[in-house]
């Protein structure tokens, strides 16, 4: 099969050392795969050939952007042939008036944003890990970022995608225009994470840059009055660009980080930033201001320019990377709650933490919900993988009962496969079984992530008690 | 037909006059729960009936015609589930009617963003037909805002998928698939949503010119007629003061939308809308438009199909389609080129409906 796969590319792009390996088994998650061999096609041609050798040979195939996914969405669990994307890293013509470029998936997030911002026009979708993560990876999970809470996620901002499926067909769903007819079979593959078909080019949508924006920093001594001060914007019909919390010890940690000036003896901290005109971010800032003085905000600052803005964001946006000065091992999370069970949700992230002997961190996209509580530990310690495991089940589960989903953004993956039935009957399960089941009915792409096991099991209608098995 | 008759009977309530608009049909039922329309879908597939779905009737001209043998109205379906207007969110029935929720929604100063002309048109037939307000013009097309929602499946499981907020990534975009899907993939049971805040200030501001909007970050609206162009401003009070200055034109403090177009043949020509210039220029002379500048959709209604055949081919050649969306006509297919990957479509609606009941035939391709 590796020879087919050379004949098909080329020998370099085709890699089989135990080092390509071992290095493409992995994402950034806890969790190891083992690739046979990894490729990494130019053109949509090669990955169609890629994709019908996989299929002779009934192989796993895996697709991978930059691999910085956390729940194992890149990760070949099964084995087989890892399709790394980033060779297919062209930007397209843009096209300034309808503000859309045909990308492809290998892209980095941040590049693309760079390559048009001469035109005033950026990317919406902004993760953390945009200076890494690919479009195509984006398009896999659905991917956010602070800046979602008001343009939405990257299915909003992908018009149409170019992709091979598991017969090898090239097919484009979506269109440059409004509404295209027929079943939004674009907005299916979005957020799949691989396991329906492997996506050659994007047709993203490209946002104006505002005119004008306003940042603001408030700092609360409890946490709760941050959390009021979040439903208050949301209740005086306000929705900001971005509104991210981040509890004390995340502070401390992205202060030592980047040294942003953040107020570190703050129980909790409140990022907010409105975009548009002057007068409404004048507007706006002086609403959400107020609003924080009102739920005994400590201070609350106004960037003054672009480059305290700049800061306040890098600040933010190094979270992850700060914690991991901190300590050897650290488990982000990433669920999300209805907005009005914020306050309980996080007393019981830190209950459990406390229980269990472990310490918590917090940060989160607290306008939308989505929180990233994070656990730092020392993996060395004995019977401490049990206590990080047992902890985090609760935690999921705590969401949950709240009300909310497994996932806002990092995807379901491998992490949280097995958990699904807390959300979904069999009946759901094997719904979604189908669709996946259209697309690649000999389950060869990206197997073993986000349905568990069993999930395709009904074959008549309904009239089945719940949870029968057939 | 009397042995379905009476299956049919035994598990759901039947309307004894069919509402307004509705075709001629041998059976009728207006479920009341999930439950009692799974019983009825699933006798249909058992017997291999044509069903067709309705909601408020205002759309059935979309999609190839059908012939059903039972209609499937969701007027019973009609309760407001779950409002939580501190997390901005929706959950209600298909039967429920889009004014009467409207109304509702302004009353905490919130919005669905649904169609803001919507006749009859209720919930679940806004998403099934895909359908969305002038006000995608800012905040994005229906689509963009569907959460949760809850189907009862051709052979008559009941599905939910998504969840009732507003990030969410957990398993495969169901919902989304089931907006504008004309109830193929199922009968949209229960559907969160999820909600904007109504802008403090409004103004609908009149001027000639249509290019005059991008003089403005974001308005809700543009619309284009033959005769002038009206720019739907929303915001602070300062910014839409500053916004309808700027502009200049006759100004209004509340938002005027335009009266349905006339008919009998109305279309939808959707193109990107940096062509939309070029799409006015290409329209028969003697027909009113409605041009949504911003987004790339024009509402068009003729006599006849006169010269439009030649817009459908130029629509087609950037990307875009003209859809028949009201009126017969012969000879004129209402869709036009149908879309890649058919097969799959046909694949992915085997699952959810495996005899093909639901509103069989009307979409592209005719699936």
């Amino acid at each position: 099969m590796i020879d087919e796969l050379r004949r098909a590319l080329s020998e370099e792009r085709v890699l089989d050392t135990p080092l390509a390996r071992h290095l493409y088994a992995k994402d950034a998650g806890v969790y190891r795969g083992d690739a046979s061999v990894v490729v990494l096609p130019l053109t949509t041609g090669e990955v169609v050939d890629v994709v019908k050798i996989a299929a002779r040979h009934q192989v796993p195939l895996v697709a991978r952007g930059a691999g910085t996914g956390l729940a194992a969405g890149a990760v070949p669990l099964e084995g087989g042939i890892v399709l790394s994307t980033t060779r297919m890293n062209q930007i397209g013509d843009v096209d300034p008036i309808n503000r859309t470029a045909w990308v492809g998936p290998g892209v980095i997030n941040l590049d693309l944003s760079r390559a048009v911002s001469h035109l005033g026009l950026h990317f919406a979708p902004d993760p953390s890990s945009q200076a890494a993560c690919t479009i195509g990876g984006n398009v896999a999970n659905n991917s956010g970022g602070p800046h979602c809470l008001s343009e939405g996620s990257t299915v909003n901002h992908v018009l149409a995608l170019e992709m091979v499926l598991a017969d090898g067909s090239v097919v484009t769903v979506g269109s440059p225009a409004p509404d295209p007819i027929g079943l939004d079979v674009r907005g299916v593959v979005v957020g799949s994470e691989g396991t329906l078909a492997i996506v050659t080019a994007a047709l993203v949508k490209l946002t104006t840059n505002p005119p004008d924006v306003r940042t603001l920093l408030a700092s609360f001594s409890r946490v709760a009055d941050a959390a009021a001060t979040v439903s208050g914007i949301i209740a005086a019909g306000v929705v900001p660009a971005a509104l991210e919390m981040m509890d004390q010890k995340i502070t401390q940690a992205c202060e030592n980080f980047i040294h942003a000036g953040l107020p570190t003896d703050a129980a909790a901290i409140l990022l907010a930033e409105v975009v548009g005109e002057t007068a409404a971010v004048d507007a706006e800032a002086d609403l959400i201001k107020s609003i924080a003085v009102e739920q005994q905000a400590r201070s609350v600052m106004l960037a003054a320019d672009e480059a305290e803005r700049a800061l306040l964001w890098r600040a933010r946006k190094s979270a992850f990377g700060a914690v991991a000065q901190i300590a050897p091992n650290y488990y982000l999370h990433d669920t999300v709650v209805p907005r009005t069970r914020l306050v309980d949700t996080l007393e019981r992230i830190y209950e459990v933490g406390d229980r269990y002997g472990l310490t918590m961190m917090n940060v989160f996209h607290a306008g939308d919900g989505n929180l990233h509580p994070l656990m730092i530990f020392d993996a060395g310690e004995p019977g401490m993988i049990d206590r990080v495991t047992a902890a985090s089940d609760e935690l999921v589960k705590a969401c949950v009962e709240a009300g909310g989903a497994l996932s806002g953004e990092h995807g379901i993956g491998r992490e949280k496969r097995d958990l699904m039935p807390l959300l979904f009957s069999p009946i759901d399960l094997d719904a979604q079984a189908r669709i996946k089941e259209a697309f690649d009915p000999d389950g060869l792409f990206n197997p073993g992530k986000i349905l568990p096991r069993g999930a395709r099991c009904f074959d008549t209608g309904g009239g089945l008690p719940d949870g029968a098995w057939v | 037909m009397s042995t379905i008759r009476a299956a049919l009977a035994r598990v759901a309530n039947s309307l004894t006059t069919p509402g307004p608009g509705m075709p001629a049909a041998d059976l009728l039922v207006a479920p009341r729960t999930a439950e009692e329309l799974a019983a009825v879908l699933e006798q249909a597939t058992i017997s291999g009936l044509k069903v067709l779905i309705w909601g408020g009737g205002t759309h059935q001209g979309l999609g190839y015609p059908l012939a059903p043998d039972l209609i499937v109205s969701v007027a019973n379906l009609n309760r407001i589930v779950a409002w939580e207007p501190e997390d901005l969110t929706l959950v209600a029935e298909p039967g429920v009617a889009v004014a009467e929720l409207e109304t509702l929604l302004a009353s905490k100063g919130q919005t669905a963003l649904l169609p803001e002309v919507p006749g009859h048109g209720t919930l679940g037939g806004t998403l099934a037909a895909g359908l969305s307000g002038y006000r995608r013009g800012r905040y994005g097309p229906t689509r963009d805002r569907i959460l949760e929602v809850t189907l009862v499946t051709g052979d008559g499981r009941i599905v939910k998928a998504g969840g009732r907020v507003v990030k969410n990534v957990t398993g495969y975009d169901l919902p989304r698939l089931v907006v504008g899907s004309l109830g193929s993939l199922g009968v949209i049971v229960s559907a969160c949503l999820k909600l904007w805040p109504t802008p403090e200030a409004v103004a609908t501001v009149i001027v000639d010119d249509s290019d005059r909007a991008a003089l403005v970050y974001r308005p809700l609206a543009v619309l284009a007629s033959p005769t002038k162009t009206q720019i739907y401003l929303g915001g602070t009070p300062a910014e839409v003061d500053d916004q309808a200055r700027h502009l200049g034109g006759e100004r209004v403090d509340e938002l005027v939308w335009p009266p349905p177009l006339p008919g009998p043949l109305h279309w939808s020509l959707r193109i990107p809308p940096a062509q939309g210039a070029e799409a006015i220029g290409r329209l028969p002379s003697a027909c009113a438009y409605l041009h949504q500048v911003t987004v790339g959709e024009i509402a068009v209604a003729t006599e006849t199909i006169e010269g439009m055949a030649a817009v459908r081919s130029w629509a087609e050649s950037v990307g875009g389609r003209l859809v028949l969306t009201a009126g017969t006509v012969d000879g004129f297919d209402r869709w036009g080129t149908p879309p890649q990957g058919l097969d799959l479509q046909r694949r992915l609606i085997a699952g959810f409906d495996p005899a093909r009941v639901l509103n069989p035939g009307r979409l592209p391709g005719r699936i």
